[in-house]
């Protein structure tokens, strides 16, 4: 177990090191410098600061400058937010986001798998077909489009929720709808479709046969047999629930990272740009690596061993 | 088991969230403006709070209503005091002499004293600081060579003469000196407060002192919501009626208008979409920016052919009679923009002596209409000019929704003069910059927004050795006015005016660039909020005479 830890952690920094590596470069390939009054500077004006910023210097220099910051714990920074520390950025605008990200999953499983079960456990009746119904409009209906109809009808018209803003927990719950229907619906699917292959193994008969209670047969047995494979499901889930939606962040006016990752993009935030993808890479190997520690706990049949026989 | 147990809780736990937050009160549906209180939106974060680095309009909305220079900008760009009581221009205009009021005090308690002033301004041309603005200062004494590093900032042409009197060099006489007094790059600074924070300086509302009528707090550099609250040590305190304005930054227009229809904000910016809809609500009010979007055509394009038919006259004119800008604003654009008057935006500068507006002094009516039957014989002649019979042009612009519209619209109305096929490319801003500067283009819409209330902001970019003047325009005559309006006439306001309104006739009679529209926002203001006092150029908002009502 030591092994296949220190193993797998040497993989992740090599991971981030490549992400890193490949991020650099690919970002000095885009047009334009990060200066925020780029169209009215001469090019004199424009040389004279990106000197200041060390920009002046060969790529590979800077390359090598901005790695050896990150050994020194320094992330940089960020220059859309003129002076802030990219980490700081980071830390105060994730907050958010993973807070909407860990509530959205929480409720998109848990709901997920009561409709999945109701709907395998009453198979092709009007449940199922509602079950199915729900998850089909989750998958299919984007998230913005349900994040404009929970804050006109919720927000607006009703009056029960915040429209959008950020002061609380009240003001988490429409976001954190909006997040919820796609893995709410994913769940369902996955659940309903696998619950209906192991409720009709062999296992399942004999614990009929035996006499148990539907409940404890639906329980003990066919759930938390389907729950297995949905540890894979969850790790990327809860990562790309995690880092942030840009558009449910821009529609409730929430300060997550979400949207200054790609905000960042556009305006050539190199430090901003380097830092979150750092932080994203990192926050899914983790995941990853999480997701296949908790599956050799639950599951005796995989072991972990650093030799994968 | 654990998996159980962990299961339920989880499970009841997230339905009795549901169900508790679901009976949560029910919002009231009246204006959140109660006496002296109101909420604005903002459309952008803010990305700083350092006079020396602020280059957006938040920041320098911000700045503008928090702290104070010598000028305040007040109502259609006038000139109104503020930390000076009284103004003395000698040396033929070149020496400026300040006495500065006795009573301006800073939020932390010191008093506002001319080595505040010193201090901001070298700060600023620092070449440390990297302050983008810092062009601005080009004129004052030695800030060119400061700028490039070349001499020491003490050399700046500014002294102080005691706590109370600032004095000011330039190098040559700067017609327009007393509107960037009013302008948040030229603020004094707390050189106590600044050394204090150090890098944080101006990274939060804490980090930060104030001169202003309003203090600001509730920033902590990263977050999405402020407040400005009246600040007690301004010295005209008494003027400023608003107890807290809040500001919630909103950058989708339906949150915008659904929180406006809750009754959570006071201001909100419509989409062309809602503009639809609401022009015709009590709210509704446009708001005129000096922006002005026009067509740039490069007259040295690497394809010859494209080179010599930017270079025709006739040609230029008719892709301009070509275009129909008034179905355009109001089909298209829809968001209150109107068509442009020329390429000097409207509304942003008077005539010294009669008050008319810049735009009808230099009216040239021909050069913005549309006639179609001209632009295509106008087309003819030109093609026949320069020997072609067919062209075939890129039209370059922003990939944003409303730069699309842009270019299809363009498109559509040039591909119906005869041989004449438009491709348009719609890219990233920062790849159309760099693109325009490289002259890696055909044709491209670009926009220009003046920095301050003075035609010279726009029309500086179109002398033919002017770096941003991506087409390469190229007049003699065009270049005389402009070099007469910045040396020779700088100190005779009506001779000035006179350069200035020849030279911009000058570029519309050449049709050297195709003005299209001025863009304008289109907001929702409560009626129950006056005296917001809104310039088109520099600082937008100078909130300090607003009340609620």
């Amino acid at each position: 177990m030591r092994k296949y830890l220190l193993k797998r952690i040497f993989y992740l920094i090599l991971t981030l090191f490549i992400v890193a590596t490949a991020t650099f470069f690919l970002m000095k390939l885009m047009p334009g410098t990060p200066l925020q009054n780029e169209a009215k500077l001469t090019p004199s004006e424009k040389a004279a600061i990106l000197a200041q910023y060390g920009l002046d210097k060969p790529v590979w220099m800077q390359y090598f400058i901005y790695i050896g910051g990150i050994f020194k714990g320094s992330l940089g920074l960020s220059f859309q937010f003129s002076d802030q520390a990219v980490s700081y950025l980071i830390g105060s605008r994730m907050g958010p986001s993973m807070q909407l990200g860990g509530q959205a999953m929480v409720i998109g499983v848990v709901f997920g798998i009561i409709l999945g079960a109701v709907g395998a456990i009453r198979k092709d009746t009007w449940a199922d077909r509602i079950a199915t119904i729900i998850s089909i409009l989750g998958i299919a209906v984007p998230s913005f489009v349900l994040a404009i109809l929970l804050q006109f009808y919720l927000g607006l018209k009703t009056g029960w929720f915040p429209v959008a803003g950020w002061q609380g927990f009240l003001y988490t719950i429409l976001p954190t709808l909006a997040l919820a229907a796609s893995p709410l619906a994913e769940t369902a699917r996955f659940i309903r479709t696998d619950m209906v292959d192991v409720l009709s193994s062999d296992y399942i008969e004999l614990a009929r046969a035996k006499g148990l209670s539907k409940f404890g047969i639906v329980y003990h047995h066919a759930l938390r047999n389907s729950l297995i494979p949905m540890v894979t499901l969850i790790g990327p889930l809860a990562a790309a629930l995690m880092t942030g939606s840009m558009v449910v962040e821009n529609i409730f006016s929430v300060p997550g990272i979400g949207e200054q990752f790609v905000k960042s993009i556009l305006v050539n935030d190199y430090p901003t740009i380097m830092g979150v993808t750092i932080f994203y890479s990192a926050l899914l190997c983790v995941l990853l690596l999480l997701t296949d520690i908790i599956y050799g706990i639950i599951d005796p049949r995989i072991r972990l061993s650093g030799n994968g026989d | 088991m654990n998996l159980k147990t962990a299961a339920k809780v989880t499970a009841v736990a997230g339905a009795s969230l549901l169900f508790l937050a679901a009976c949560g009160s029910k919002n009231s549906s009246s204006s959140s403006s109660s006496k002296n209180t109101a909420t604005m939106a903002a459309q952008a974060e803010l990305p700083t709070m350092d006079l020396s680095k602020s280059t957006d309009v938040w920041s320098s909305n911000m700045l503008n209503n928090t702290n104070e220079g010598l000028y305040r900008i007040g109502k259609n760009g006038s000139i109104k005091p503020g930390i000076a009581k009284d103004t003395k221009v000698t040396n033929g205009g070149k020496t400026y002499t300040f006495t500065l009021r006795k009573n301006a005090k800073w939020s932390n308690g010191d008093k506002v004293t001319a080595k505040d002033f010193v201090y901001g301004w070298q700060r600023t041309v620092n070449p440390k600081t990297a302050s983008q603005y810092a062009y601005l200062y080009s004129g004052i004494e030695n800030a060119d060579q400061i700028v490039d590093g070349k001499k020491p900032v003490s050399s700046l042409g500014i002294k102080a003469d005691g706590d109370y009197k600032l004095v000011v060099t330039l190098e040559k006489p700067i017609a327009y000196f007393d509107k960037l007094m009013g302008f948040v790059n030229f603020f004094p600074q707390n050189e106590k407060v600044a050394k204090n924070y150090g890098s944080k300086y101006g990274t939060t509302s804490k980090a930060m002192v104030y001169n202003g009528p309003y203090k600001m707090s509730g920033w902590t550099g990263t977050n999405l919501s402020w407040k400005l609250t009246k600040n007690n040590d301004y010295w005209d305190k008494k003027a400023v009626k608003m107890d807290t304005i809040n500001y919630q930054v909103v950058k989708d227009n339906s949150t915008g208008l659904n929180l406006f229809n809750s009754g959570k904000i006071d201001d909100t910016v419509l989409s062309s979409q809602q503009v639809k809809n609401y022009k015709t609500n009590k709210n509704y009010k446009v708001r005129q920016t000096a922006s002005t979007f026009y067509v740039e055509f490069n007259r040295a394009d690497k394809d010859a052919k494209l080179a010599k038919a930017f270079k025709n006259k006739k040609i230029r004119q008719a892709l301009s009679y070509a275009i129909n800008r008034q179905q355009y604003v109001k089909s298209t654009l829809g968001d209150g923009s109107t068509v442009s008057k020329g390429y000097v935006s409207h509304n942003l500068a008077k005539n010294p002596e009669t008050g008319a507006d810049f735009t009808a002094d230099a009216a040239v009516p021909e050069a913005v209409k549309y006639d179609q039957t001209k632009a295509k014989q106008l087309f003819k002649e030109g093609m026949k000019e320069i020997g072609e019979t067919s062209l075939n042009i890129k039209l370059l612009s922003d990939d944003t929704e409303g730069a699309k519209k842009s270019t299809e619209f363009v498109q559509g109305a040039w591909e119906k003069l005869p041989g004449l096929k438009v491709t348009n490319q719609n890219v990233p801003f920062k790849t159309r910059l760099s693109r325009s500067q490289n002259g890696n283009f055909d044709t491209v819409i670009s926009a220009w927004n003046a920095d301050f209330t003075d035609p010279i902001s726009f029309l500086s970019l179109f002398t033919s050795d002017n770096s941003y003047n991506n087409g390469k325009y190229d007049s003699a005559e065009y270049d005389e006015l402009i070099k007469k309006a910045e040396g020779a006439d700088a100190n005779n306001k009506n001779a000035r005016w006179t350069d200035m309104v020849n030279a911009e006739k000058q570029l519309m009679n050449d049709e050297g660039v195709i003005p299209i529209y001025q863009k304008s926002e289109a907001h929702l203001t409560r009626t129950s909020l006056k005296g917001i006092i809104w310039n088109t150029a520099g600082t937008n908002y100078n909130l300090k005479y607003m009340s609620v009502k």
